[in-house]
């Protein structure tokens, strides 16, 4: 319908703020209005595409031989949601956010690379066809790259920037490579169900195109970008990746899924194992880190390993043909999708407003600032709250729904191997909840409770409405999913439905579920709200005394007293030694009178360290031996391609 | 004889002579000698000369670009900037000579190979000629250190595009559209060329493109 149109807003509110450079409030408002306003019209256009449940398709050919066409069904408007929703909350951050006069041409430029991003997420899952999947996906890598260099003046930052970029092109290839072979075996462009495949070519299209996609996604081996680039990109911008991007990895794994449909008795549970590892180890590393983006960003790996586990159950339903499984898993994965896209973008602004009050997200320089920046705390409690699955919150629902289809499949019936499968999905749900948690406690105990340990913490201001406001709907958002998960996880099931085809349960099956869980939401809203009013209660007209927390009847506390990131999550860090390890370095106090002593310490990822050591380092000596090429002499690159036009011309002749 | 074998020979010569011209000027005139004829080749193919068509006034645009604007700013390059005015070859006048003749052999073997109709005057020597001219452009691209004559493969290589589009498209109006594409590209990739090679100058003392290895990472 509209499209069209909406992309030519977003961009033009991407473009026209190069041109305002001289006014600087008028630039970030023209961005943030036109980025703004075209995803709030594509956000109401794909809620209309979903809930009408039709496909539309618009297309036009290019050059006269590439067919750019488009279309939208219903798992492509389910993933629109959260790009136009947390593309409109990210680009009314941004207002607040980015408020360095000094720094307004990269300001203009972020907006550009901005509404590129969100246009080019938009346009992935609307691809119809692999040339216009792959034109977009790569558009998309480029943004986003460009938006990870925004504060380029730090070397750590470009070293980010270049890392992702290295993943997502590595990763481009091995989609076009997984299209080239899909395109060579059915002989069209288009990605609807190819039919006439062998099995085996399938599973391979399908595990190249999981590659791919998996290291967009951040599945675990190939998650090694995301704790560099999302510190290094501004929050509202690792917002948007996080909580959408990363998604469209997801898509992509759904949409090979239903054009190949692979043997799903292999396919799901090669989901739930690579679910299971990222799931695990991604909250393992993050109770590591002491940087509060990179934290997070370990927690997008766990999230994708939660949703990947959902939709591998689901997978594992179908093969084993128990739709009621196959639903529940679909329709938690699918519904994670949403959950982590809301409460991953509020917990990045919320790291947002911190860095921006005090100067840094290392955790172990902050602290207390619940008592100046109350909004932003409370903001954060939620979407920590969500993303541990605690109800009432949505985050509960979606890991509800996948604990459901476990122990269904658990119950009675199952052959061994799916049923050991299932055991691994709920277990590994089962552990990376508790370890969440641990998690979230520590972050949310660290960073706004206790004292200040800085100066910087300690003078902590409160962020802007336009930093305000979109959390706030962000966080209402949350809890309307908590409470009201019989509307709002309808389209999850019903794509899920869809995907399943034939013999899918009604959607009974789910409604009787969700309305307990809302009774039980609202009993203990109900129940929270009648112990505020009992404490208003009994402590009216008594005195109440305010002294340092943790003072403890010291009588000269410090701020140093306190637990920090490290001690809290270092038992449970050194419990997962052989996958974690922790380098610490300090001087031990031995006598009465010490000297000044340090204590410093470091986790190492193993994943990321593996990977560096043995795939990075032969790729790089690889690169130096070709370096050769790379000479400098104008003449002899003219020459490369001459000779590469001659023999391409030669075996067309010859052949 | 046609007129239009004369003339295609004359091409053959040109990229002959400018593949073993050894003076910078020499080769500008050279270049200004094929951009007089090349554009009179689509005029001397279609089958009857109407001397106020639309054609013709191409042609003698063109004409009036490639064969005094383009060299007459060449040659003001040349006077501004060229301190030794030697060509300064990566492949030597004779080899070069060599493989002139190798690559009419080659293009009249490409030209066999690809089993066009053609039922124009001139239809033998003129798929030849014009891949010819393609490859002695990219000859001089790659065999040639300074930038100028870097311009003039350029300009060649035009050249070749340009008698390619007469051979396949003949009298059709479409290809002068393209072609006024390409040379508006052209043109405007002199102009910036000459600034480069201002700038070249200025910083390295010499239009060698071999200095600007030093700008690599």
């Amino acid at each position: 319908m509209t499209y069209p149109y909406i992309f030519l807003l977003v961009v033009t509110g991407g473009i026209v703020p190069l041109f305002l450079l001289h006014h600087f409030r008028l630039m970030r408002l023209s961005g943030v209005a036109g980025i703004g306003t075209g995803c709030f019209i594509g956000f109401v256009c794909s809620l209309t595409d979903l809930l009408a449940n039709t496909a539309r398709t618009m297309s036009w050919e290019w050059l006269g031989l590439l067919p750019l066409s488009f279309r939208i069904d219903i798992l492509s408007a389910f993933f629109l949601i959260p790009i136009f929703l947390i593309g409109l909350a990210a680009t009314l951050y941004s207002y607040h956010y980015l408020d360095d006069k000094d720094k307004r041409i990269r300001v203009s430029v972020h907006y550009f690379f901005l509404s590129l991003l969100i246009i080019s997420m938009a346009l992935v899952v609307m691809a119809d066809s692999m040339i216009s999947f792959v034109l977009s996906w790569e558009i998309m890598s480029v943004a986003s790259a460009a938006l990870i260099l925004y504060n380029y003046d730090e070397k750590a930052n470009r070293r980010a920037a270049y890392r992702y970029f290295i993943f997502s092109q590595g990763g481009g290839l091995f989609v076009i490579a997984a299209f080239g072979l899909l395109f060579n075996n059915s002989g069209d462009f288009s990605l609807v169900a190819a039919e006439g495949l062998p099995q085996g070519t399938r599973l391979v299209i399908f595990l190249l195109a999981l590659i791919g996609f998996g290291s967009k996604a951040g599945i675990m081996p190939l998650h090694a970008w995301l704790p560099y680039a999302h510190p290094a990109a501004p929050s509202h911008v690792s917002a948007l990746m996080s909580g959408v991007m990363i998604k469209i990895g997801i898509y992509g794994i759904l949409r090979m899924y239903l054009c190949l449909s692979p043997d799903a008795n292999t396919v799901g549970p090669l989901l739930i194992i690579l679910g299971a590892v990222s799931g695990t180890l991604g909250v393992v590393y993050a109770l590591g880190q002491h940087d509060l983006k990179r934290l997070l960003a370990y927690h997008s790996v766990e999230n994708i390993g939660i949703i990947l586990i959902g939709i591998g159950v689901g997978i594992l339903g179908i093969a084993a043909q128990r739709p009621f499984i196959a639903l529940f898993g679909l329709t938690g994965g699918l519904l994670h999708v949403w959950n982590h896209a809301l409460f991953k973008s509020l917990l990045f602004m919320g790291a947002g407003n911190v860095l921006h009050a005090a100067g840094t997200v290392n955790i172990n320089r902050l602290g207390g600032l619940m008592k100046n920046m109350q909004n932003t705390g409370i903001l954060f409690l939620v979407g920590s709250l969500a993303i541990c699955g605690l109800p009432p919150f949505n985050g509960f629902i979606s890991e509800f729904f996948i604990y459901i289809a476990g122990f269904n499949g658990a119950g009675a019936g199952l052959d061994p191997m799916p049923f050991l499968y299932i055991i691994l999905a709920v277990l590994s749900l089962a552990v990376i909840g508790g370890l969440a948690v641990a998690c979230f406690t520590k972050v949310v105990g660290v960073v706004f409770l206790g004292e200040p340990r800085t100066n910087a913490a300690g003078s902590a201001h409160e962020s802007g409405w336009a930093m305000i406001m979109p959390m706030i709907c962000i966080g209402i958002t949350c809890l309307a999913i908590g409470l009201f998960p019989g509307f709002f996880s309808m389209p999850a099931v019903t794509v899920s439905r869809s995907i399943i085809g034939q013999g899918a349960p009604d959607i009974m099956a789910i409604l009787s579920f969700c309305r307990s869980i809302s009774l039980g939401g609202a009993g203990f809203l109900l129940f929270l709200g009648l112990l505020i009013c009992m404490h208003r209660l009994f402590y009216r007209n008594k005195q109440v005394a305010y002294a340092p927390t943790w003072g403890c009847g010291f009588t000269r506390p410090t701020a140093k007293m306190q637990y920090t990131s490290t001690s809290f999550g270092r038992s449970i860090v050194q419990f997962y030694q052989p996958v974690t390890q922790v380098t610490e370095e300090y001087k031990e106090i031995k006598s009465l009178f010490p000297s000044p002593s340090a204590y410093r310490s470091h986790m190492v990822d193993r994943m990321d360290d593996w990977g560096d050591r043995y795939v990075g380092s032969s790729v790089e000596g690889l690169c130096k031996r070709l370096r050769f090429i790379q000479h400098g002499f104008i003449q002899f690159y003219i020459a490369y391609i001459v000779i590469a036009v001659i023999v391409l011309l030669l075996y067309q002749l010859v052949r | 004889m046609e007129l239009v074998d004369i003339v295609l020979s004359l091409i053959f010569l040109s990229i002959l002579m400018s593949l073993g011209s050894s003076r910078l000027l020499q080769l500008i005139r050279v270049m200004s000698f094929q951009g007089v004829l090349v554009p009179l080749v689509p005029i001397l193919i279609a089958p009857q000369y109407q001397p106020m068509s639309l054609s013709t006034a191409f042609a003698s645009l063109m004409l009036l670009i490639k064969g005094v604007l383009i060299p007459l700013m060449l040659w003001v390059a040349w006077r501004k900037i060229a301190i030794r005015r030697e060509v300064e070859p990566l492949i030597g006048y004779n080899a070069s000579l060599i493989a002139g003749l190798a690559m009419i052999l080659f293009s009249v073997f490409i030209s066999s190979q690809l089993h066009l109709v053609m039922d124009r005057p001139g239809s033998s020597l003129l798929l030849p000629c014009a891949i010819t001219t393609i490859g002695a452009g990219f000859f001089l691209l790659m065999a040639r250190r300074k930038a100028i004559t870097q311009i003039i493969g350029y300009l060649m290589l035009e050249n070749g595009i340009y008698l390619t589009g007469a051979a396949l498209a003949g009298h059709a109006q479409t290809h002068y559209v393209v072609e006024f594409g390409i040379l508006l590209d052209l043109l405007v990739g002199v102009m910036i060329m000459g600034i480069i090679l201002h700038r070249i100058n200025t910083t390295y003392d010499d239009i060698d493109t071999a200095f600007l290895k030093e700008l690599k990472d």
